[in-house]
């Protein structure tokens, strides 16, 4: 069977009040369908994805890994939504790649505190790259409001090592010091053989950007790196690179309370590395569970409304019209010789169709669902921000062909797709949820 | 429709601006297989709104070799028939990506328009700020009002616009096989046109066994030793025009085959820049792409040198107008008066064939004899069997008269493959048939 579809049998009937149970014991996941004393009954999650100031398109990779498996009690988080406690009402948060000083600015002190009660009522935390490195100690600014694991990062440098390649991706400045990435792409790791991740020996992820790690006592190290593999693009002298990362950790299990940290180097959640996904999977449904009972396993705002069907097959057309617009131009970026700096990080234009194809792709489940599930007003907002992204793409287009600088205009893009993916998935996974219970 | 289809027929009606949108039934597939079949199906249903159907065959943008083409199904104005017009280039397999594998485009509109058909979604456009333009203009202000410099056009020029009965429907900047004045139709319908562009896939019911067949059939195509030439001067050569290659070689840039078509059917010609040049020219507009033979070869009969020639073809390109019927009916033997004769053009063209297919395809085998025995009538018989094939199945209608390996039996069984249905020869013959009746 496929191995999302395994999960997704799980999650129709969680929310249903089926009971399904999972192993307590040290062999790892199984999820046997009668309740046995080495079992305890599994829950649906509610999940948090953080999507606000600071990340890159790399949420996008657990909306899209969480939506196959069937996880479909989803709220994407900004900022404000995090600071002002919309966590608690999750049991799962996943934080993915970005700027993690950003992030951590954009969380601030609040945000900290939040994240910090969260985990120690019992919330599982999934960081990922930027995500991982969020709750790492640190003194700088911002980063030491997230003093919640005592973890070393193995390519935290005084000096710069000599760059062999892509120096737009090679480092970022740390306080005094700097992270650098001595790798990218997928490269080969070693499981331990600790719950939840003992299901296999060895697996493939990709790193862009994410720690090597070296775990405090109290942690369980999960996987550390093993090799590289024909697909790794070097950053620096090979040699460098393995004393860098090779039998460092590269994903970690920090306890933090009655709640737990899962921190990965690499990208666990990436959509083409299936079995890496499994084991994400396997920690969320081996941690979550503080808020076991008395919930509907819905993502829906209070204020949410049901459209009624024509209104819902029109906003669908609509949306349709405009993000076929705004696909067709970005997909013609993709061969300009173009990328822009935003913040500390560096955009290719094909992380445009990123956001774009991941609505596009949802068009046909909602289109299947009928009806819509939105708070009033965010159909309406979606279009507006559907058609200027639209208005924005050609006019970007049109500058690149003048040889302009677009700095700006793609600055306000990103911004505008962010916002209006975080939208989207609102909506979806607010209408996806109304579906689940009976 | 599951497979080798969008799955879907759309119907605009531009009197009304209503959009209608009905899936494609399998039970006409298996009945009338797919292209001209289908849309002359359609052309039916809705003949009493004067209706222009726009269509693609069952295997077009496939793997199948040479299934490039879409096809317009409409009652020629120069004929007074039911035609069918190939769409070439790359515009015949944008239409099917686009999201449609039928487009019937019905009454007529208050206001000048143009079609955006995009993946799935079809709009209709206010067209006033390109009307009046010529074809290469129009063309430039879609491609940048979307904002993408691959989508596709069926445009009409200056000729369509002032209804002339010569008036052609272009490709991107490109003249086409209209033959027909259909050009005419889109203007008495205020229709600037309508553009293309789609990121949809097509479906295959055994994929694997499909590709693996037609690359078998790519295989046994690249053995014949046609395979070795390239352009349309070879095939003027081989059709028996003298000299040609010599005529036309020093101004040939390239040459360029419409979608996975083994040969390459069209020649670039630079007039304005050293056809020699091999980086990316500075002009902006340094030739012409020709894929029109009978109209080259008209215009060097008039006298006209290579390059004038292809001035000529350039200038008919963007004014939207058949070059074939401008070399018959100017009676002029220079540049500047034909040019100039665009607008008071009249007479009656004379179309080989019995009008239903484009006779801007070579009408005897190029370079293979497919068996004939050289009888006339049984040239033409044959050549009208080959085009409403090439028509059915979205075949490039040159090179299905140059490929004897791409047979009936073949695109039957790619059919069958890529669908799933039982599509016989006796389904095929009575498609055929109907066609040709």
């Amino acid at each position: 069977m496929n191995l999302y579809q395994s999960y997704a049998d799980i999650n129709i009937k969680l929310p249903q009040g089926k009971a399904r149970y999972i192993s307590k014991g040290n062999a790892g996941i199984r999820i046997p369908g009668v309740p046995d004393p080495e079992c305890r009954r599994m829950h649906y999650p509610k999940i948090g994805i953080y999507a606000g100031s600071g990340t890159s398109h790399s949420w996008l990779w657990f909306v899209d890994m969480f939506d196959r498996m069937g996880f479909h009690a989803v709220s994407v988080l900004d900022a404000p939504a995090v600071r002002s406690g919309r966590l608690q009402q999750m049991d799962v948060l996943a934080v993915s790649g970005g700027d993690t000083v950003a992030i951590a600015e954009a969380l601030g002190e609040d945000g900290a505190r939040q994240l910090a009660a969260f985990i120690t009522g019992g919330g599982v935390y999934l960081g990922a790259c930027a995500g991982a490195y969020l709750v790492m100690n640190s003194s700088k600014p911002h980063l030491c409001h997230f003093n919640f694991a005592a973890v070393k990062i193995t390519n935290l440098s005084k000096r710069l090592p000599t760059c062999h390649g892509m120096p737009h991706k090679f480092s970022i400045a740390y306080g005094c010091g700097h992270i650098f990435h001595p790798v990218r792409e997928a490269v080969g790791l070693r499981l331990t053989g600790v719950p939840p991740f003992s299901s296999e020996p060895a697996l493939l992820a990709p790193l862009y950007g994410g720690p090597g790690m070296l775990a405090p006592p109290e942690a369980q190290v999960l996987a550390r790196y093993d090799h590289f593999t024909d697909k790794t693009v070097f950053l620096v002298d090979k040699d460098l690179a393995e004393e860098t990362l090779i039998s460092t950790a590269a994903a970690l299990r920090v306890p933090m309370g009655n709640g737990q940290m899962y921190l990965f180097g690499p990208h666990f959640e990436h959509p083409h590395y299936h079995r890496a996904n499994r084991l994400v999977a396997n920690a969320v449904y081996r941690d979550s569970g503080r808020n076991p009972d008395g919930r509907p396993p819905v993502a829906v705002a209070r204020d949410a409304l049901e459209l009624p069907a024509s209104e819902s097959a029109n906003f669908i057309r609509s949306l349709r019209r405009e993000l076929s617009n705004s696909r067709i131009v970005a997909a013609g970026f993709e061969m300009l010789p173009v990328r822009w700096l935003i913040g500390a990080k560096v955009y290719e234009p094909e992380k445009i169709r990123v956001f774009l194809d991941a609505m596009w792709r949802r068009l046909k489940p909602l289109e299947k669902r009928g009806r819509i599930w939105a708070r009033a007003g965010v159909p309406d907002l979606l279009m507006a921000d559907a058609c200027e992204t639209t208005v924005l793409l050609r006019r970007l287009k049109n500058e690149i062909d003048k040889g302009s600088d677009t700095d700006l205009i793609a600055r306000t893009l990103f911004h505008l797709l962010q916002r209006n993916t975080m939208r989207f998935f609102e909506l979806y996974f607010q209408t996806i949820s109304n579906n689940l219970t009976p | 429709m599951e497979y080798l289809s969008t799955d879907k027929i759309i119907v605009i009606d531009l009197a009304t601006s209503k959009i209608e949108e009905t899936a494609l039934d399998e039970s006409l597939v298996s009945e009338k297989i797919g292209g001209a079949g289908i849309t002359k199906h359609l052309y039916e249903k809705y003949l009493n709104d004067d209706p222009i159907v726009i269509g693609t065959g069952l295997l077009t943008g496939t793997t199948c070799p040479a299934s490039a083409i879409g096809l317009i199904t409409a009652k020629s104005p120069v004929t007074g028939k039911l035609c069918h017009c190939p769409i070439i280039y790359k515009v015949g397999i944008e239409i099917k990506f686009s999201g449609y594998d039928y487009i019937v485009v019905k009454g007529v509109s208050d206001n000048p328009v143009y079609l955006w058909i995009h993946d799935g979604v079809a709009d209709i456009s206010d067209a006033s700020g390109i009307w009046g333009k010529d074809v290469w203009e129009s063309t430039d202000s879609l491609r940048k009002l979307m904002g993408d410099d691959l989508i596709q056009t069926m445009v009409i020029g200056k000729a369509g616009e002032n209804r002339s009965d010569y008036a052609q429907i272009c490709y991107n900047y490109w003249s086409s096989p209209d033959r027909f004045g259909l050009g005419k139709l889109f203007g008495g319908k205020k229709l600037k046109g309508l553009a293309f562009r789609g990121m949809g896939l097509i479906e295959v019911a055994d994929h694997e066994n499909f590709v693996r067949r037609s690359f078998e059939i790519l295989k046994e195509i690249k053995t014949n030793v046609f395979m070795t030439k390239k352009g349309i001067a070879e095939i003027a050569s081989d059709i028996g025009e003298a000299g040609i290659k010599e005529w036309l070689e020093p101004i040939v840039h390239r040459h360029s085959a419409d979608y996975f078509t083994p040969y390459a059917t069209n020649t670039v010609v630079f007039l304005d820049e050293d056809p020699k040049r091999v980086e990316e020219s500075k002009v902006a507009e340094p030739g012409v792409l020709i894929s029109d033979i009978p109209a080259l070869l008209a215009f060097k009969k008039l006298g006209l040198s290579a390059e004038d020639t292809g001035r000529a073809l350039k200038a008919c390109a963007k004014y939207g107008i058949d070059p074939a019927a401008v070399a018959e009916l100017s009676g002029k033997s220079s540049l500047k008066e034909i040019v100039d004769s665009f607008d008071g053009l009249s007479g009656t063209v004379t179309l080989k064939g019995k009008g239903s297919f484009s006779p801007w395809c070579p009408l005897k085998p190029i370079f293979n004899d497919f068996g004939l025995s050289g009888d006339a009538a049984e040239a033409e018989t044959w050549w009208e069997r080959r085009q409403a094939v090439a028509m059915i199945f979205g075949i490039q209608p040159v090179f299905s008269v140059m490929c004897p390996e791409l047979s009936e039996e073949n695109m039957l069984e790619l059919a069958g493959i890529g669908t799933e249905l039982d599509l016989t020869q006796e389904i095929l013959d009575r498609v055929v048939a109907d066609l040709l009746k």
